[in-house]
């Protein structure tokens, strides 16, 4: 009897072990699926006065061959790969917007730059100088499309960001709902394998988007925590996400991710705690590496269109005007108050020396009016600036910013506790064009010129004369009168001597930028040899200035002016490209190593959850033998009965 | 449970598999895109730093291309300027030709009408290579600035010859050379630079002869550029028979201030004496013949090569005879060798502008051809290399193919019937 009991316990017993087994091989390739198997455990056995007899195998539970260290672990090396990989391939984007080479945007400044020698070689060549303003405008038409550009990624990372946070709140309802589930079946005193495989996904799926932290309560539901800190599920309630624009300073572009709670409070979420995903790398993307990239490209646009503009108003158009801009001046936005200021105080900004800029955002904090520090957010660096403070402190905010290339205008008084955001370099690229239409407005003269005197026996010869104000007022006429080989007098500073070096500039004024005008003389001249520096426009030289091309010739020198951190105009491209691509390059790298080890931590996982077919296959057969046996079993129970039968009946 | 050291999932060993296999495709795809396009960088995060330097090597090599372009207009706007002052200084020879005929004895006033006409035809040709343009329409002798016509006249005097610009000479640099040349230095004459001046005579009669030798320049710095006249007074006998006394004073008409008179030692009355004037400030100069009062010699100083020109046609075609037209001849043919000298200077120095071109160029094609090799350092791929690295990747994808599908066979569902 017991027999048949033992018989149709092992039958059913392998019965499940071979659906169990069936099972594990249907979902061999279902994601997140956890190998099950089937914990068999003997019958207590029956007390009888010849010993224990068993009473056969009993299937205790189905177990889900599950480590929940090697979950987490692979769930977050799987969720930072996600971030880095769409980081590297965003910044792939941005990287191809400044391609070099004979059609990139460094070729078409080079091009614009080298147009003007042209017109140095023929001043008065009305098609050399349609060629320089084309080359303006296409320049410039460049630097319009390579911002639009940007604000297309820009675009479509915040769409990207708007779905994954869609994706996100799906996800967390689900999860909260699957923790009810698993709250409910955790009472009937089995573990609800296949919905923890299905929670086990979701948090994966999830942590693809963000990556989360887990906490397991008493009743069985999981609850998840993002940034670490705040409750995205709580049990069986889920809070939701959104993407909005940084509150510190609304209108700045920052984009931060949001978190609502039930209740209707909403926390905003420190980028820096966001750890992985693809969430926290488009934010990583958009807050610091797009904003590098319109900072760079801002840089470029303000100080090649404010360096052109002022050198072009140093010069005489064809007609004897005073030329106008080549480019329409770039202003500056102002600086963003923090939405915690206090004072109504704002700041203005223009730039004063463009070879100084930085492609870098400030962020100023006030402790006084007059007191505070800046941080220059490219690098990091502080500075400090009040009222009596040694260097390398500066002594004032504008002293401050003058030394980075800009002119601040405060209105109001701010006080201590405001703070201030400038990113006024990134939105510069986008309305930069050209202005001037006529070949004939060019501004290919110089305002004054030189005159060797006639009687020189000496052997100077002129190198160059820049104009440094435009007109030139009282700066011309200026006589100077060589006295020996190495030293000579001027009509306006009387009886001082003054030395000569062949090749080096004689400025007007000793002030520092220097004014007026700067003359180059190369050769020794003989006592007695004069110069003299008049003005173009005196009406004894008559049309003389036209055939001028000293302004052309300083425009040409632009490109030598060293502007980029210390690169020359005509290198800046190259820099920019470089540091472009390190940043790519770094993001490729990091991409491809967190890969590497989300793989290998997958594979750890799946060497405990995995399925694996040669050990299905084997258990199949395993059980199967044991069916037969089993079944077997029965038989001879069976054939028992009967002969017990057969022998007790007639 | 058994241990999970050695066991490998399934899927996920076609997972690595297949993440093997798409690593390596697009590796491979990868250098196919770096073999035809030729380059090593084709991204800047290929090698960011080697795509900075390729970029500024390409920005050097158009710069230089750009340099020379305009070397070029250069150059030759001052072979022509040179050009044009060798056919400057052939048409004065050929001035020089006819003032050395002028000059001979046995001509009549209209032969010497006829030559001058020759000469004012030479010197109509020889102001309009002066004024000459090059391609762009500047002047070749612009200086440091002129009018469209840098050389204008002749003009009512004083002086009857203007350089309309501003004199001086713009220097060369290591990638170029100037535009334009010195005209004032080629063909204008300044007091204390050069002080040419020229010596006319009061009409005398034929047979008397009377003149003056070229007036040449001691010291151009004490040179005043006035008007000098220097006349005879008390010809007479002198203290011993057969010899004659003679007084002159200089003036200077300019300033109308005279020097105290001079009183010739007594010379022989059958021969020409020889007057040595010094006193006027950096010139001297002799005068030779017989005197007689009232006599004059006038100095003027001459503006510039063309008032030479014109001065000699006018003296040649209106000298009464030939002592006059000598006087004209001597005076012409100094004063034109100055202004040849001149010319001849600015010529050798634009002479050696063109070589300095020459030797630019091939700074500049060193140059470029060393940019040149390190852009392709930097960015291109060395082929053989390339193509190496393609077929080992080529083996490598061919291998993990070849093994997924030897893999996929074997398992042990094939041995279970």
């Amino acid at each position: 009897m017991s027999l048949l009991n033992v018989g149709a316990r092992a039958l059913l017993a392998n019965q499940v072990a071979l659906q169990t087994a069936g099972h594990n091989i249907a979902n061999v390739s279902t994601p997140g699926y956890s190998r099950q198997s089937v914990v068999l455990s003997t019958v207590q056995g029956q007390f009888t006065g010849g010993g224990y007899i068993g009473k056969g195998v009993n299937v205790d539970t189905i177990i889900r061959n599950h480590s929940e260290l090697l979950t987490r672990q692979a769930a977050s090396a799987a969720s930072v790969s996600a971030g880095d990989a769409i980081r590297s391939t965003r910044l792939n984007q941005l990287q191809d917007v400044f391609a070099g080479g004979a059609n990139g945007l460094g070729a078409a400044i080079n091009d614009m730059m080298n147009a003007f020698s042209d017109v140095v070689t023929a001043p008065t060549d009305l098609s050399a100088r349609n060629l320089v303003l084309t080359r303006i405008d296409e320049t410039a038409g460049r630097l319009r499309t390579a911002a639009e550009r940007l604000d297309e990624i820009q675009a479509t990372v915040r769409y990207e960001l708007d779905g994954a946070i869609n994706d996100i709140n799906t996800i967390a309802k689900s999860l909260a709902s699957v923790n009810e589930q698993i709250a409910r079946a955790k009472g009937s005193g089995q573990p609800p394998n296949d919905l923890l495989d299905q929670r086990d996904t979701l948090i994966r799926n999830l942590n693809r988007y963000l990556q989360t932290t887990q906490v397991e309560a008493d009743d069985g539901t999981m609850s998840v925590f993002v940034a670490s800190s705040q409750p995205l599920v709580l049990g069986t309630t889920a809070a939701t996400l959104s993407i909005d624009n940084a509150s510190l300073y609304p209108g700045s572009g920052d984009l931060k991710v949001v978190f609502h709670t039930a209740g209707g409070a909403s926390i905003e979420l420190n980028e820096g705690m966001l750890g992985g995903g693809e969430v926290a790398g488009l934010l990583r993307f958009n807050n610091s590496d797009l904003a590098e990239g319109r900072n760079l490209l801002g840089r470029m646009a303000v100080a090649i269109s404010e360096s052109m503009n002022t050198q072009h108003r140093l010069g005489l158009t064809l007609d004897g005007q005073v030329g106008g801009n080549l480019f329409t001046p770039i202003a500056l936005a102002d600086a963003r108050g923090a939405s915690t200021n206090v004072s109504g105080a704002t700041i203005g900004l223009a730039v004063s020396d463009p070879t100084r800029l930085a492609a870098s955002n400030y962020e100023i904090s006030f402790t006084a009016a007059n007191a505070g520090s800046v941080q220059r957010l490219s690098d990091g660096k502080y500075f400090e600036f009040g009222p009596a403070l040694p260097p390398p402190g500066y002594t004032s905010l504008n002293a401050l910013f003058a030394d980075q290339g800009l002119a601040l205008t405060i209105t109001g008084a701010p006080v201590a506790g405001d703070r201030f955001l400038i990113n006024s370099l990134q939105g510069a690229a986008n309305n930069i064009d050209s202005m001037v239409y006529s070949p004939r407005d060019l501004a290919a003269a110089s305002p004054v010129n030189a005159t060797l005197g006639p009687n020189n026996t000496g052997q100077l010869k002129m190198s160059s004369l820049k104009a440094l104000t435009n007109p030139p007022g009282a700066t011309v006429p200026v006589t100077l009168t060589f006295t020996g080989p190495n030293t000579y007098t001027r009509s306006d500073t009387g009886a001082v001597v003054h030395n000569y070096v062949s090749g080096q500039p004689i400025n007007y004024d000793t002030a520092v930028p220097p004014t007026g005008w700067s003359i180059t003389l190369s050769g020794s001249p003989a006592a007695g040899d004069t110069v003299v520096i008049g003005n173009a426009l005196n009406p004894a030289y008559g049309d003389w200035y036209q055939r001028n091309a000293g302004n052309a010739s300083a425009l040409l020198g632009l490109r030598d002016v060293k502007m980029f951190d210390d690169a020359t105009l005509a290198d800046g491209y190259a820099g920019l490209m470089a540091q472009v691509g390190t940043r790519t390059q770094s993001a490729q790298f990091a991409a491809q190593v967190s890969e590497k080890i989300a793989a290998q931590l997958e594979g750890d996982r799946t060497a405990v959850s995995g399925v694996n077919l040669d050990e299905e296959a084997a258990r199949l057969i395993q059980y199967q033998q044991a069916y037969q046996a089993s079944a077997k079993m029965i038989q001879i129970a069976q054939n028992v009965f009967d002969s017990l039968i057969s022998s007790m009946g007639r | 449970m058994s241990n999970t050291f050695m066991r490998v999932g399934t899927a996920n060993m076609y997972d690595n598999a297949l993440r093997n296999l798409g690593e390596r495709h697009s590796s491979l795809v990868g250098l196919q895109d770096n073999l035809t396009s030729g380059k090593r960088v084709v991204r800047p995060s290929d090698d960011p730093v080697a795509a900075a330097q390729a970029e500024r090597a390409l920005t050097r090599i158009t710069r230089i291309q750009t340099e020379q372009r305009a070397l070029e207009v250069q150059r030759n706007a001052i072979a022509q300027a040179e050009g044009s002052l060798g056919d400057a200084v052939n048409l004065v020879q050929e001035m020089r030709e006819l003032m050395v005929k002028a000059g001979s004895g046995t001509l009549t006033p209209n032969d010497r009408k006829t030559i001058a006409q020759q000469i004012q035809s030479l010197r109509d040709q020889f102001i309009d290579v002066a004024n000459r343009k090059d391609t762009n329409g500047l002047p070749l002798f612009n200086s440091l600035g002129s009018a469209l016509q840098p050389f204008l006249g002749p003009l009512a005097p004083p002086p009857d010859y203007s350089f309309e610009g501003l004199p001086g000479q713009s220097a060369a640099d290591t990638v170029s050379i100037p535009l334009t040349l010195d005209g004032d230095a080629a063909f204008m004459f300044r007091p204390q630079r050069d002080g040419v001046y020229h010596a006319s005579i009061s009409t005398t009669p034929p047979d008397r002869q009377f003149g003056t030798t070229a007036i040449t320049t001691t010291d151009p710095s004490l040179v005043t550029g006035d008007n000098y006249q220097v006349v005879f007074s008390g010809v007479g006998p002198g203290a011993t028979p057969g010899t004659l006394t003679a007084t002159y004073t200089i003036t200077n008409t300019t300033t109308a201030v005279s020097l105290p008179p001079v009183t010739v030692p007594d010379f022989p009355a059958d021969k020409p004496v020889t007057i040595g004037i010094t006193t006027i400030p950096g010139l001297s100069f002799e005068i030779k013949g017989t005197p007689a009062n009232g006599d004059t010699v006038t100095l003027e100083p001459s503006s510039s090569v063309f008032s030479v020109m014109d001065t000699a046609v006018r003296e040649i075609g209106g000298s009464p005879h030939s002592n006059a037209a000598a006087q004209a001849v001597g005076q012409a043919l100094a004063n034109i060798d100055r202004g040849l000298e001149r010319m001849q200077a600015v010529r050798g120095y634009a002479g050696e502008l063109l070589n300095r071109a020459d030797r630019i160029t091939g700074n500049q094609e060193t140059r470029s051809t060393q940019l040149e090799g390190d852009r392709s350092r930097a960015e291109d791929l060395d082929m053989i290399k390339g193509i190496s690295d393609f077929q080992n990747q080529q083996v490598g994808y061919e291998a993990a193919l070849k093994s997924y599908s030897m893999v996929q066979k074997m398992s042990l569902f094939n041995f279970i019937s």
